[in-house]
């Protein structure tokens, strides 16, 4: 059996697989505060009583917590200090100088993880050669480490210039720390991040840093309580790139648990294609604040090495910590069932990025929130069942949200109630389906080539607006649709990503020293992956590199050639490069010579499968059908729409749109012109016509 | 409410977002396919779409001010006096450098391209960045008159529907420094102009659209009403203000003079009284003048709606014909931004008498610019890097240390520099106590050092600016801290202008602090002493 865990804000979820029965079940229970596992001990309860299984049944877990992101949004990490090359101490706090706005004047930049008064310096220097030009002077690091001390510091960051280049003294800096305040933890930006730009490398060595203590003590106490419960199989977190890393692997690098939310997400987007046969897939999460998107190419997630965390503006490109860690490429936009809509100065309707949030809340919750949001407009268009919302826990007032759209949307522009909420409708959908259409168009693929799948709170209530607008032609509302990320992690691959930043010109390169980095990287992987009992031959490898025309900043990822590697594959390696670049920006440079400048070596282990037989929620004989309500749509104004139980659907049912499908978890819009078939698996098949 | 043209408020909402989303695209082709330092690390470019008129309609987010002003400008220019509408073809490609047309000096290389919509001129979409190297002297506030500052390329196509100018390339190549990074960087201008056509036309397919003209008066129309509303709230009246700056740092300095009138919804900026022509090369044209005079209006004003054609037409710049900020032919241009990067200080000293919660205090700008020259590992090189001061207190936040106003370069990695030529940064560190004490403290400025390495003396530029005059608070607030420049060992360097930097000899760049705002006897004591544990004041 294998259990997935998903601590989120408000949910925990759960996703247990029986690998006898090849039958899925789900759970969802109340994250707890302060301590999270008091939640995860809840739900497994729930799944013994329910389903009727035991804790040391289990084979495998697999675990992932928004833990490491809210610490850095909160700011409740560690006490850090931070030490550098002497002369540099502010380099974190400066950052690149640019602003992430430029009309306003206003603006405020993101406050760096470790104040001024813990960063310091030390002599030392390292040229960017990796040549060393000032020794580490050894008195220094005592005064360093009796300065940590005397400041009750718990984890320190540690990024020296040109450490790329050369890792020596970091290296020297952590032992002496290892040997001589070994109660403190330690990063290494050697290890985080071994990539050239100091500002970004140390950006990521000090969230690193500043995570790592409660991290550490959280995963620690997850593990002992598992195993004291009886549990004593393996356990692997889900890391931000969509792959697993063992519990040590996470302790040591916690940065990489940031998107692991999100990344399962997308490895179960990975999981319903290969369950589908839909090789190219656009994933749409849409919930209570924002909604994501990401696209699955070729049964597998794209991966970007550009991110960053705690937006002072959150949808606001420049305005967060950058971290470079390898993450699935989502896009993320302020638009959500909370998303607050509204007339601005110059007349125009506008929706989000504003959130609501769930104090107060949309105005039909009926908690006093005052504005008109994205669900009110739901509710008003028939969308949603004021009586069935969150499967009846909840009562929705349609006369609020009535009230809220005529105060500030409707009366101000002199339109109907009916037309403003089909506005907020329109325009939320036209903003997730245009940040949708940029990020596939900037891969340089053509968004009518992906079909979509839908999840979330509110993703399939909006998913069929969004796919209408893209030109999608199919689009899936999948089982489970409210567990995905737990679900996610049971898909995802083992591995062991390396990093070594070698800057040399493809005809210029020394081809022994490459293969034995290569050799050494792929080396450790193997070692990494036996600590979660795969053997060398079950792994497999992928070898990549960073390469751009020299000149240039910005590099595209090449994959390299199989094996040991010499001049014979310059010719190969070339023709990939150019063939990347020109797919992405439609011609390539002739006369330039081409750079390698990052190389990573990906060791992993095999992707488990899963062949479900079957989902946890059948039985239900009664009829689909509930009968009808009022819905408006675009073409039609309003009608009376066919609403069905999503729990009573039978496998290989049919029936043509508009339709509403309920569930407790959200609910699902189906326009016209359109035709539903529900597959052997339960899953919502929607054929869209145009 | 008055309705928007033929667009309801929830289609024009949907397509201006858009727009906005097209251009910022091909200004991520632009950087990430550019080669030199200033376009791909320091993001010193621009990207806008204009209608079939020269109006801008759409600007990428994150660009230089200045240059988003000038586009629109210079298409009108083109449309005008060199290539009427009818002359455009379909994968025409119009270059031009001329400092009067486009962004008031040589290096900003404006690039024009048509759009077209099945068969039919719908706009123009253009780029400004600045390449790398025009010949002449090397870049900066060391040329003696314009001629020094390298070749001139008046409007000329540069491709004729799809044909490159073989001729054009070739003079370029054989004028200009490093011509593989000039030339890269031009290709990567096209490349962002033909992205960003590509993008429209799917814009145009899937909303049916046939033509831009509609959507452009509605955009056009709704940024003006907005400037036009904010500008009506503000109390009519006369603001003046005057400002000194450095000039050549060594006794002959610039005088700056406005005059701000707001009468209704409409403002009016006059220079009279401001310093002549300067004999170093930081004249200002005049329409340089005016992007960067009407920038901060509109950061004052109306911050919140996207800018575009519109958000100009209620503001009107003077300046005497021949003056520093109305440079005319020959007098040298080249370090133009050192003079346009004052100009908010003193439109902000001036509307601050109007709308004092508006605006901030002065930033510890221009922008200082280091440009190195030689040859690494046998290759010629121009590089580039940036630093910025710190920033001006606002009414009620301090200002951000080391933070680029108003222009918005990046600086360039320390280790990305190092790895590019042979220098060796020795310090950058923020500078305690160099932010102008106030209500609201101004953002410290920085230390920048660094050494040539190498075996052979280093062609150098330098632009400085406030090491011998100072970011000024405004309200009570105290003046920023002023810059300095060292090297090591001691001997006269220019502030602004031309020299070499010998193996061995470091440079020493403090810059300078914002200033502050409000008087500092309201400062809360708990403000004071934070800075004072992390060491911003000692």
């Amino acid at each position: 059996m294998k259990l997935g865990i998903d601590i989120g804000g408000t949910f925990t979820d759960f996703v247990l697989f029986d690998t006898n029965s090849d039958q899925l079940f789900f759970a969802k229970t109340l994250t707890t505060y302060p301590e999270p596992t008091v939640g995860i001990f809840n739900g497994i309860r729930e799944l013994e009583d329910k389903f009727g299984f035991t804790i040391n049944k289990v084979n495998d877990i697999v675990h992932g917590t928004t833990l490491v992101t809210n610490a850095v949004i909160e700011r409740k990490g560690a006490k850090t200090a931070f030490i550098t090359t002497k002369g540099f101490e502010d380099v974190l706090e400066i950052g690149r100088e640019m602003r992430y706005d430029i009309y306003d004047i206003f603006l405020t930049m993101p406050k760096p993880l470790v104040p001024r008064n813990l960063r310091m310096g030390i002599s030392e220097r390292v040229d960017t050669h990796g040549h060393v030009l000032t020794q580490l002077q050894k008195e220094e690091l005592q005064t360093v480490v009796e300065e940590l001390k005397r400041n009750h510091i718990e984890s320190v960051g540690i990024c020296l210039l040109n450490s790329f280049a050369n890792t020596s003294h970091e290296q020297e800096l952590g032992n002496f720390l290892a040997k001589n305040a070994p109660d403190i933890y330690f990063s290494l930006s050697s290890e985080i991040m071994p990539e050239i730009r100091e500002y970004e490398r140390s950006s990521a060595t000090a969230m690193n840093a500043y995570v790592q203590p409660i991290t550490d003590t959280y995963l620690k106490d997850f593990e002992t309580q598992l195993h004291s419960s009886g549990f004593t199989g393996n356990i692997n977190i889900m890391i931000s790139s969509g792959k697993l890393t063992t519990i040590d692997g996470a302790r040591k690098s916690p940065i990489h648990l940031l998107e692991s939310g999100p990344a399962g997400g997308a490895m179960a987007g990975v999981f319903y294609g290969s369950l589908l046969e839909e090789k190219n897939l656009l994933c749409f999460d849409m919930g209570g604040t924002t909604a994501k998107a990401c696209i699955i190419y070729e049964g597998k997630p794209e991966i970007t090495n550009h991110f960053e965390a705690a937006r002072v503006q959150r949808f606001k490109k420049g305005s967060g910590l950058p971290v470079r860690i390898p993450v699935i490429d989502l896009i993320e936009i302020g638009a959500g069932g909370g998303s607050i809509a509204r007339v601005n100065t110059i007349g125009l309707l506008t929706v989000g990025p504003d959130s609501a949030s769930s104090t107060p809340g949309p105005a039909s919750y009926d908690l006093g929130g005052e504005f008109p949001t994205v669900t009110d407009a739901d509710l008003v268009l028939g969308y949603l069942n004021a009586d069935y919302f969150l499967g009846g826990e909840m009562k929705l007032s349609i006369d609020k949200a009535k009230e809220a759209i005529q105060k500030h949307l409707a009366g101000p522009l002199q339109i109907s109630v009916e037309d403003a909420a089909m506005g907020i409708h329109k325009i939320v959908n036209e903003n997730m389906a245009n940040a949708a259409r940029v990020h596939i168009l900037e891969k340089g693929m053509d968004p009518r080539h992906f079909n979509m799948i839908g999840f979330g709170g509110a993703g399939p209530v909006h998913a069929f607006g969004v796919a209408k607008l893209l030109h999608v032609n199919r689009l899936i509302i999948p089982v489970g649709a409210g567990v995905t990320s737990a679900l996610g992690f049971l898909v995802s691959p083992v591995a062991s990503e390396k990093i070594q930043s070698h800057i040399a010109q493809l005809n210029h390169l020394d081809w022994n020293a490459v293969n034995d980095f290569l050799g050494d990287m792929e080396k450790e992987g193997y070692e990494f992956l036996e600590q979660s009992g795969i053997s060398d031959n079950k792994a497999s490898v992928q070898r990549i590199v960073d390469m751009r025309y020299s000149g240039q900043g910005h590099e595209i990822t090449i994959q390299l050639p199989q094996g040991k590697l010499d001049k014979n594959c310059l010719p190969e390696i070339e023709k990939r490069f150019i063939k990347e670049y020109e797919f992405r920006y439609n011609r390539s440079i002739e006369g330039i010579p081409l750079e390698m400048v990052t190389w990573r070596v990906i060791v992993q282990g095999p992707t488990p499968q899963m062949q479900v037989k079957q989902f946890s929620k059948t039985g239900n004989t009664t009829d689909s059908y509930k009968g009808t309500r009022k819905v408006f749509f675009e073409e039609t104004g309003y009608l009376d729409c066919p609403v069905y139980d999503r729990y009573a659907l039978k496998p290989n049912e049919k029936f043509d749109g508009p339709a509403i499908i309920e569930e407790t978890e959200s609910t699902t819009v189906i326009g016209v012109n359109s035709t539903i078939q529900v597959d052997t698996h339960k899953n919502i098949i929607i054929d869209l016509q145009y | 409410m008055e309705s928007i043209t033929t667009f309801s408020p929830i289609a024009l909402s949907i397509l201006w977002s858009r727009l906005i989303s097209i251009v910022d695209e091909a200004g991520t082709t632009l950087q990430r396919t550019s080669f030199s330092t200033v376009t791909r690390e320091s993001n010193d470019f621009a990207v806008v779409l204009m209608d079939r008129k020269g109006r801008s309609i759409a600007q990428s987010s994150v660009s230089v001010p200045s240059f988003l002003g000038v586009l629109p400008m210079l298409t009108k220019a083109l449309l005008e006096d060199y290539f009427p509408l009818e002359t455009w073809k379909e994968g025409d490609v119009v270059m031009t450098n001329d400092p009067w047309l486009c962004a008031g000096h040589k290096p900003d290389i404006g690039i024009v391209s048509p759009v077209f919509y099945k068969k039919d001129l719908i706009g123009f979409i253009g780029t400004i960045a600045h390449s790398p190297d025009m010949g002449g002297v090397l870049w900066g506030a060391g040329s003696r008159d314009l001629y020094e500052e390298g070749l001139m390329v008046p409007p000329t196509k540069l491709i004729s529907e799809g044909r490159p100018n073989d001729t054009l390339f070739a003079i370029l190549e054989a004028n200009v420094r490093a011509a593989d990074q000039t030339i890269g960087d031009i290709k990567a201008q096209i490349a962002a102009n033909d992205q960003g056509i590509k993008s429209l036309m799917k814009l145009m397919d899937e909303n049916k659209l046939t033509d831009l003209q509609d959507l452009a008066d509605a955009v056009i129309h709704a940024s003006e009403k907005a400037m036009r509303e904010a500008l009506l709230i503000a109390p009519d009246g006369s603001y003046s203000y005057s400002y000194d700056t450095d000039g050549d740092g060594k006794g002959n300095g610039c005088h700056f003079e406005i005059t701000i009138s707001i009468k209704g919804d409409e403002i009016h900026a006059d220079y009279t009284g401001t310093s002549g022509a300067h004999p170093l090369s930081i004249n200002a044209v005049l329409n340089y003048t005016y992007a960067y005079t009407a920038y901060p209006i509109k950061c004052t004003f109306s911050p919140d709606v996207p800018n575009n054609d519109g958000s100009f037409y209620p503001i009107k710049v003077t300046a005497p014909k021949g003056c520093l900020v109305n440079a005319q032919k020959p007098v040298p241009l080249g370090a133009r931004n050192i003079t346009g990067n004052m100009l908010h200080s003193v439109v902000f000293g001036a509307l601050a008498k109007a709308v004092p919660n508006q605006v901030q205090a002065d930033c510890g700008s221009a922008c200082w610019c280091i440009v190195l020259n030689g040859t690494h590992k046998g290759k010629e090189f121009v590089e580039y890097f940036f630093l910025n001061g710190g920033y001006g207190a606002r009414p009620n936040m301090d200002g951000e240390h080391v933070l680029s106003f108003p222009t918005n370069v990046a600086n360039v990695p320390v280790e990305v520099l190092e790895s590019d030529i042979a220098v060796l940064v020795t310090e950058k560190s923020l500078v305690p106590n160099s932010g102008g004490e106030g209500q609201y403290r101004g953002g410290l400025g920085q230390r920048f050092s660094f050494k040539n390495v190498g075996e052979h003396p280093l062609n150098i530029s330098l632009l400085t600016e406030k090491t011998k005059t100072s970011a000024k608070g405004i309200l009570e607030g105290k003046d920023g801290k002023t810059g300095s420049l060292e090297i090591v060992p001691h001997r006269d360097f220019p502030p602004k202008g031309l020299d070499k930097l010998y193996p061995g000899e470091e440079l020493i760049l403090t810059l300078p602090g914002g200033g502050g705002y409000g008087n500092p006897e309201k400062r809360d004591k708990r403000l004071i002493e934070e800075d004072r544990v992390l060491g911003y004041i000692t």
